[in-house]
């Protein structure tokens, strides 16, 4: 399963191609919790890329990619914006955060997913899934 | 999502259906703003048909919750599947709701 896609940086875009995606996942036979997981990484990357990446510009395009390789789902999302260095990023988890309307996000994709890693200086995240009945270690 | 409304003996219950997310956030930011505007102290939110929430909806909760305090109210969570909860304790926010299992648990004592 290869996916090679763009959408417009427009919010009302995201939940019709996240469920196309996760359409795609289908012969996978992924639980509901590894669904869950997936959709909600893959919206908040998506909503992170066209906010902090576009600013909502609908011109921006960002890409996703995925695939499965052995017993993982590897997602790339990217974007064309300036890119963020996530060291500056503050814990959502913090009590003095705790009332903090934003950076979740990133948080959520990191304790969801097996393992994440930022790429081409902030612009993009690759997100990947250990599918547990692929024998993949969770 | 559908919002639904009830009010049981001066406490609105509201019932949430379907996913909260960037998108529909605005519609229920307008139901609370329904609320406080009507001057009402006590919220249950009502999670037993909401099968989604992503960290937008997570916001839109806590500013509603901090306009509620600030007019002398509270909120309370019930009825959320495991799933939600866990995404209410990945981000530690349980610290700052009140989440009950049941609807009864959440009005006792209010």
């Amino acid at each position: 399963m290869d996916i090679s896609e763009k959408l417009p940086s427009r919010p009302d875009a995201i939940p019709a191609f996240v469920q196309e995606f996760l359409n795609k996942l289908k012969t996978l036979q992924l639980t509901n919790d590894e669904l869950f997981d997936i959709k909600l990484c893959l919206n908040e990357a998506l909503i992170n890329a066209m906010k902090h990446g576009h600013q909502f510009d609908p011109r921006l395009f960002v890409e996703v990619r995925a695939q499965v390789k052995d017993d993982r789902l590897i997602i790339e999302v990217k974007d064309q914006g300036q890119g963020f260095d996530l060291k500056k990023f503050p814990n959502p988890t913090d009590t003095a955060n705790l009332y903090k309307y934003s950076g979740r996000g990133v948080f959520l994709i990191k304790k969801l997913m097996d393992e994440v890693e930022h790429f081409d200086c902030g612009r993009g995240i690759k997100m990947v899934k250990f599918l547990k009945n692929m024998g993949g270690k969770t | 999502m559908k919002i639904r409304e009830e009010n049981r003996n001066g406490t609105v219950i509201c019932f949430l259906e379907g996913e909260i997310n960037i998108n529909n956030s605005p519609e229920l930011r307008k139901t609370f703003d329904g609320i406080i505007g009507r001057n009402e102290k006590k919220v249950i939110v009502d999670f037993s048909a909401v099968s989604y929430i992503d960290s937008s909806g997570l916001a839109t909760l806590i500013e509603m919750f901090q306009r509620l305090k600030k007019i002398g109210g509270r909120m309370r969570f019930s009825n959320m599947e495991q799933k939600i909860k866990n995404v209410f304790e990945i981000t530690k926010l349980h610290k700052l709701f009140e989440i009950f299992d049941t609807q009864e648990g959440a009005l006792k004592d209010f």
